[in-house]
């Protein structure tokens, strides 16, 4: 019996498919479809427009143009249902639709990822409940690869750290839940931070509502499905509040460069198709090339090529593209072609759609590569990697005060700014307030009044906030546990690596070319104690390194690191009755030992340079003979995040008009 | 024992059989002939009502009351609804045995349970206005026919959306039929409406004449599953036609002059006419069998047979299992009845029975499922018994089988004969009960308050109970008599730390029937939040009912609570209740900055967050539509922050009153030099398109002013908001550098120094093109090494230059390198210096 994957990407992908088209099929005919933007990604990554357009889909139209017209009877709105805009949204348009239209329609919509009772009160109100037939699309989690997992709620940052809204936190929970219900409870619920908590929380709580609501439908399944799970190993929370420095940095990895220049949403990115279709424009002409046509590209975790490069450092993309550059010339070239036997001949031609495919996935990732290095190259990125850098080797962050305030004389995009100062802000718990209060000036003076907002929500985030807590007379020093330190964990969690091997990794530090990223850190400090207890502290004689160092020993290093980093810890197991584990573990045949599921939940959004290092870890635990014993990492999160968008969401966008 | 054969009939070449399964069902008193009749499906509870239409045998004093009375199939009453709601048009059974009254102004109601309780809704749609005609229904809906020959389609009953079909023609409708969703061909309810000589197909879409001229049609009957349709004309004939209309099976002729006063399917076979105390069954090609009774007879069709209903008996008409056929028949010799013989045989001790098994030997394992089959057909229990025995006996001579077909029947009959008996009054056939699922039995049971039997039948068939408990205890706070702590300990001792248990249905049955103080105390047993919310807000328990949504943690729960509250308090009150509860407060804050910024403003100021205020403000100006109004919410919300004192509010101020300095600065501009025409920016994204003044920072102004030359009011702009002379400077080189003013730039040159160093200007101008005025800058960036600004020198195709740079510093290996790099002329200079370096 093939044993059972829990968190199985293509199973979860596979259902949110089907209920989709099962749902759209209910609708007889053909039908207009009203999507909202943050969804369409989602949809398309889940089921090809051609899909859809056989169950019936004949136009799509955007929630947000307000444009849908009357060509057809049906229409279909597929929308969140959390947000009471979206809803008024919704019933604003069935209400326009049923004024301006000859025709009677009929109106459907899906809730994503559940009807929720606000929106039949506000449709009640609006009166349009009567009008059309409500149904939800249980879309949880959205597979973006084999080992991640994405609810794909973008504003769940703005959400859970400006406007305090727990929303995402329950969603995350309710598709923990169902995964928990499937293949049983997380043996432990580990993690930091206080939204962390409150998801850990929760989900002990729906256990109990469980085991009170649902079994009355089927008895056995969820009996067992109450046990704790003989293929999950443990749940990692990590609260994003706990480490906002690792986002708002760059991202060094190819795969992460791609998200800072053409921002990847659900796996595609839109690139200027003068870059890759492959002439590459002349030098001087990007800025009038940006109005050209863009073309969509999906970000396929499939691809062979791309496996190898996305995680990889960008500093050996190049040589990586090279290498597989030559690679296919010589599968393909010449002489493989001379002199062969016919059924040699018959399989090469065989191979040749692969290569093919190969093929323009080289180029595509070439040009790709080298528009990145394009920008890569530029004064103001090298400026501002410069400055990261430095402050995340722990210089004195004023030394840098200089570099930045020469870019924003030199109006580099204000998001950049921003992340440049929250950086400086969250890696030292804090801005004299002195400094502060000038920078703040300045970036009003440089980006105009608006901002007073911008800068007045990234104090409410948290990002931005002078030294010693936030103002109201606080003594200086801080509350333990109010703010990430990151002066005694640089050493105890080794965050700043300065031998760092970007072409053969030996670290997650090669991920951002120095800095190990806190989140990970902390993970690892859990799952990987032994080898991060020999990168912290090598031992002396490297043949007693792996049983000997007392660091590993329990969780003294997540422990120790927790006391430094902002939020509370938490650790729960969960058991169950002994009857139902043995009933399970016999069930799911006795793998008991290897192989087990480790999930890391990152609530508010994960970096792909994150993911990248997590891979990495990943990788390690697999190796034989390591201590995960063959342990599989799955990453979720609340969606996918950069720097860019962390302070995207607190920019005011408005202006002062005539 | 009477053979089971003794009740067959047979129609054609196959058999039909007539079952017997209440006797004295109603009371002889009833005219049975005057009421209308439907039964549940799958042997379900039988409604009655008075047919309006016919006449009423006075009875002197007895004020008859209208009303809905509905039976078990044993005639025992379960319930009598009193009705005085007008003229019933439609009366049905879905599925689950929700019992659908129509009146003739369109109003439906769904008698849900068998306990009189109803939800009401509308069919709209014109309804009232034409008035209902009648309604045909299905297992989850129904079709009703109007006044106007309008269709309107229901097709769920927990949602009912009333849906108006095509429109058929007007003129008058002679019968009608519909087929169920499940089994049309286009997966939707279709309507089959006979009017004036032919026949009409509609559904949602489109009306369709089929073009049969042989009508009028006086009945239309679909079979159970819509594999045929059967019409009866008005010359006597019944004509059966396939599902998908493409051929015409059969036609018969009953010669008779009455029209019938019923046509329905037996099966999916047979098609029976019923007159007042006849019943013709008709078979394929013509065949037909009769069936004569004494009293007036009712049709009720279910999936596999046909109940006959008269005031004296209740029948099971159907076509003889295949398997009971293989073993009864009379001279078979299959090996299913020579297994019930021997069995039979056996039990006289005759040694002939295993002389018959060996006969049947190769054959033996079809013969016990096939005894098998049969007893789960067979109604009667000694039959039951003599088969499973004989089953039982060749399975016991059979080395392997098993016996899994054989447990599971012998419970099944259990069950069904527990149900089948007459107290109970559910004659269930075998088929009916696979299609039914055991689960809906039990339900059917709870919902007959039978609840020891249900709780037996789940018992014995592994099923949940939890449900049955839940309306068990229902029932409880809704009849019982005792006291309202004995009730609640009661059924806490029975129930608590069952799964499944829903106690916010028992405490809203206890709220529902006014025992509020014991809604209360259940409802604390019920750990799911989401079902205490509502019922708390229904009793008017606000708090509570805002704690518990907060706690569980999902805001969908905690917005409806809040929307609640906030349609019903005052607004002093509605802040109160949230401001205890932070997760409350911003769900409010973040639901109203997008809609209500009113109520954003009260928050703040009774919350006293001056700063939250005074951004509102600030964000409501950069709304306003022109620049004065923007000036004075600017105003006010720097007013709004007067009294504070700390620093976060003094910095607030200073910069909301630069704002409002700015602004009136740049509309001074605007009005001195016109709007910034033609005027090109490389500008931020959130200044661009804009060609005005206002809006754009203190940085962008004084850029725009500097590219249009005005450098006096630039500069009082910076005297203005004290910019710093490093970021004039750069403000100033990239202005003029976008505008293309190279004499001013050299101009610039000629200055001794500059805030920022002289290199940017030679990036800038670099970038922007002109190498000329580029190398202008080379030579004063004296802070650089030698080999950068030979560099400089090369990126500007001064090579000649670069050489004599490198030659200055005396660095050979330098110049050899820009020597690589030349050619033509260069080269020549750059090899002259170089060999004048070499004679050194």
């Amino acid at each position: 019996m093939a044993p059972i994957t829990p968190f199985s990407a293509s199973e979860i992908s596979e259902k949110a498919r089907r209920d989709l088209l099962l749902l759209l099929e209910g609708v007889r005919g053909k039908k207009n479809l009203v999507l909202e933007k943050a969804l369409a990604g989602s949809v398309n990554l889940l089921v090809k427009s051609s899909t859809l357009q056989e169950y019936g889909v004949d136009k799509f139209f955007f929630l947000e143009n307000d444009n849908v017209n009357s060509s057809q009877r049906n229409v279909v709105f597929l929308v969140r249902g959390e947000k009471a805009k979206t809803v008024m949204a919704v019933a604003n348009q069935i209400k326009r639709l049923r004024r301006d239209s000859q025709i009677e329609h009929e109106f459907s919509i899906f809730w994503v990822p559940r009807r929720t009772l606000v929106s039949d009160q506000l449709l009640e109100e609006a009166g349009v409940l009567g009008e059309a037939s409500v149904s939800e699309w249980p879309l949880f989690f959205v597979p973006l690869a084999d080992d991640v997992l994405s609810l794909e709620v973008d504003d769940a940052v703005t959400d859970l750290y400006l406007r305090q809204d727990p929303t995402s936190i329950y969603l995350a929970a309710r598709a923990l839940m169902q995964q928990q219900q499937k293949h049983g409870l997380f043996p432990r619920i580990i993690g930091k931070g206080d939204n962390g908590k409150r998801l850990a929380d929760l989900l002990i709580r729906m256990r109990t509502e469980v085991t009170a609501g649902e079994s009355s439908n089927s008895a056995s399944p969820s009996f067992l499905g109450l046990a704790p799970s003989s293929t999950v190993d443990s749940l990692i929370v990590i609260d994003r509040a706990v480490d906002f420095p690792t986002v708002l940095l760059t991202q060094l990895t190819y795969e992460g460069l791609i998200d800072e220049v053409f921002n990847i949403s659900a796996n595609q990115t839109e690139v200027d198709s003068s870059v890759v279709g492959g002439a590459a424009p002349q030098p001087g002409q990007t800025g009038s090339a940006s109005t050209s046509m863009k073309r969509k590209i999906l970000i396929d975790p499939k691809d062979s090529l791309y496996a190898t490069l996305g995680d990889a450092n960008f500093a050996v993309v190049g040589n990586l593209l090279n290498k597989a550059a030559r690679r296919l010339q010589s599968s393909t070239g010449r002489d493989q072609l001379a002199a062969k036997t016919t059924a040699e001949l018959r399989d090469f031609v065989a191979k040749l759609p692969g290569y093919q495919a190969e093929q323009a996935s080289l180029k595509l990732h070439t040009s790709l590569a080298e528009e990145i290095i394009k920008f890569t190259h530029t004064d103001i990125f090298r400026r501002s990697l410069e400055v990261q850098q430095n402050i995340m080797s722990g210089l004195d962050p004023t030394t840098q005060h200089d570099t930045i305030n020469e870019l924003i004389d030199r109006d580099v995009p204000l998001s950049a700014i921003l992340r440049l100062l929250c950086l400086e802000s969250t890696s030292n718990a804090g801005m004299r307030p002195k400094d502060l209060e000038i920078f703040k000036r300045t970036v009003i003076q440089a980006y105009g009044s608006q901002h007073i907002l911008t800068l007045s929500n990234l104090e409410k985030m948290d990002l931005l906030q002078p030294r010693g807590g936030s103002g109201l007379g606080a003594t200086p020093a801080a509350k333990p546990g109010s703010v990430t330190n990151y002066t005694p964990l640089r050493k105890s969690l080794k965050i700043w690596d300065d031998d760092v091997n970007e072409a053969e990794p030996n670290d997650i530090s090669y991920t951002f070319s120095g800095y190990a990223p806190l989140s990970v850190r902390i993970v690892q400090s859990i799952i990987q104690k032994h080898t991060l207890a020999n990168a912290i502290k090598p031992p002396s004689d490297p043949r007693a390194a792996a049983q000997a160092n007392p660091l590993a020993q329990g969780l003294r290093i997540f422990d120790d690191a927790s006391k430094y980093v902002r939020g509370v810890t938490f650790d729960e197991t969960q058991t169950g009755e002994e009857k139902a584990i043995k009933a399970r573990s016999m069930l799911n045949g006795s793998h008991n030992d290897g192989a087990k599921t480790i999930v890391v939940f990152f609530l508010g959004g994960v970096t792909r340079a994150e993911i990248a290092a997590l891979r990495f870890i990943g990788g390690k635990l697999k190796e034989v003979g390591g201590e995960g014993r063959g342990s599989r990492i799955v990453v979720c999160s609340t969606n996918i995040i950069r720097g860019g968008s962390l302070v995207d969401g607190a920019i005011e966008t408005a202006q002062f008009t005539a | 024992m009477s053979k089971p054969t003794a009740s067959w009939e047979k129609l054609g070449d196959k058999f039909y059989r007539k079952i017997q399964l209440y006797t004295a069902v109603f009371d002889q008193d009833l005219e049975l002939e005057n009421y209308n009749v439907v039964g549940a499906p799958y042997s379900g509870a039988v409604a009655i009502y008075r047919d309006e239409n016919k006449i009423t045998t006075y009875r002197g004093g007895q004020v008859s009351k209208a009303s809905i009375d509905i039976y078990s199939c044993a005639g025992k009453l379960i319930r009598r609804i009193n009705w005085d709601k007008g003229t019933i048009k439609g009366l049905g059974w879905s599925e689950d045995e929700k019992l659908l009254v129509v009146t003739s102004d369109g109003t439906v109601r769904c008698y849900y349970d068998l306990q009189g309780d109803f939800m009401p809704f509308t069919l709209g749609h014109g309804a009232d206005e034409h008035g209902v005609q009648s309604c045909k229904f299905y297992g989850s809906g129904f079709v009703a026919l109007l006044g106007n020959n309008n269709l309107i389609s229901v097709s769920s009953y927990t949602e009912p959306r009333p849906k108006l079909l095509a429109i058929p023609p007007t003129e008058p409708v002679v019968s009608w039929s519909i087929i169920p969703p499940a089994y049309s061909l286009s997966r939707s309810v279709e309507v089959i409406l006979a009017i004036g000589e032919t026949l009409y197909v509609v559904d949602a879409t489109e009306a369709e004449n089929r073009n049969f001229d042989a009508g009028p049609f006086r009945h239309i009957s679909v079979s159970p599953r819509g594999e045929f349709l059967a019409f009866y004309t008005d010359d006597g004939k019944v004509w059966v036609v396939s599902g998908d209309w493409s051929d015409k099976l059969s036609e018969y002729d009953s010669k008779v002059k009455t029209v019938p006063k019923d046509m329905q399917w037996c099966g999916s076979n047979a098609v029976a006419l019923a007159w007042e105390d006849e019943v013709h069954l008709i078979g394929p090609n013509g065949a037909v069998t009769k069936f004569y009774y004494d009293a007036w007879i009712h049709l009720l069709p279910d999936v596999d047979g046909l109940r006959l209903l008269t005031n004296d008996v209740c029948e099971y008409l159907q076509k003889v299992p295949d398997a009971s056929v293989e073993v009864f028949r009379i001279g078979s010799d299959s090996p299913a009845a020579n297994l019930l013989e021997a069995s039979s045989l056996l039990d006289q001790k005759s040694p002939k029975a295993d002389d018959l098994i060996q006969l049947i030997r190769p054959s033996l394992a079809e013969a016990v499922d096939t005894c098998i089959r049969a007893a789960a057909n067979e109604y009667n229990i000694h039959w039951q018994k003599q088969l499973l025995r004989a089953a039982s006996f060749g399975k016991s001579v059979l080395d392997l089988y098993s016996s899994d077909d054989f447990v599971d029947t012998c419970d099944t009959l259990r069950v069904l004969n527990a149900v089948r008996f007459y107290e109970v009054g559910l004659p269930i056939s075998y088929e009916q009960y696979r299609r039914l699922t055991p689960e809906k039995l039990v339900d059917r049971l709870t919902n007959r308050n039978e609840y020891l039997l249900a709780l037996r039948v789940a018992a014995y068939l592994h099923l949940p109970t939890s449900h049955i408990h839940g309306h068990w205890a229902q029932q409880k706070v809704r009849v019982s008599t005792e006291t309202e702590e004995q009730i609640c300990a009661l059924i806490v001792k029975k129930l608590h730390g069952k799964p499944g248990i829903s106690f916010e249905e028992i405490a809203r049955a206890a709220y529902d029937e006014g025992r509020v103080r014991l809604a209360t105390e259940l409802l604390n047993y019920e750990p799911r939040a989401g079902k205490q919310v509502p019922l708390l807000l229904d009793m008017k328990e606000d708090n509570i009912a805002l704690d518990k949504a907060i706690e569980s943690g999902d805001t969908d729960l905690v917005y409806h609570v809040l929307l609640h509250l906030r349609k019903k308090l005052p607004l002093a009150s509605f802040f109160r209740v949230i401001n205890s509860r932070p997760v409350a407060s911003a769900l409010v804050e973040s639901s109203a900055s997008d809609q209500d910024h009113e109520l954003l403003k009260d928050l703040y100021y009774q919350d006293d967050r001056r700063l939250d205020g005074s951004n509102l403000l600030l964000s409501q100006a950069l709304a306003s539509p022109s620049v004065a109004s923007a000036i004075d919410k600017l105003k006010s919300a720097s007013t709004y922050l007067r009294d504070s004192r700390d620093a976060a509010a003094t910095f607030q101020r200073q910069a909301l009153d630069d704002a409002q300095k700015l602004l009136r600065l740049q509309e001074q501009f605007e009005k001195d030099l016109g709007p910034r025409d033609g005027v090109t920016s490389p500008a931020p994204p959130t200044a661009a398109a804009s060609s005005s003044f206002v809006g754009l920072s203190a940085h962008h102004t004084v850029s725009a002013l500097l590219r249009q030359g005005h450098t006096k009011r630039a500069q009082k702009v910076q005297s203005e908001f004290k910019i710093p002379e490093k970021t004039f400077a750069w403000l100033r080189l990239r202005a003029l550098v976008a505008e293309r003013h190279w004499t001013e730039l050299e101009e610039l040159a000629k200055a001794k120094k500059s805030p920022i160093g002289w290199e940017p200007y030679f990036n800038e101008v670099l970038g922007a093109g002109n190498t000329r005025v580029a190398s202008v800058f080379i030579p004063k960036c004296t802070g650089l090494s030698v080999a950068e600004r030979v560099e400089m020198w090369m990126k500007c195709g001064l090579v000649v230059r670069a050489g004599e740079e490198a030659s200055k510093a005396k660095d050979r290996a330098l110049l050899e390198e820009v020597a690589a790099k030349a050619s033509g002329s260069a080269k020549v200079e750059v090899e002259r210096l170089l060999g004048m370096m070499g004679k050194r």
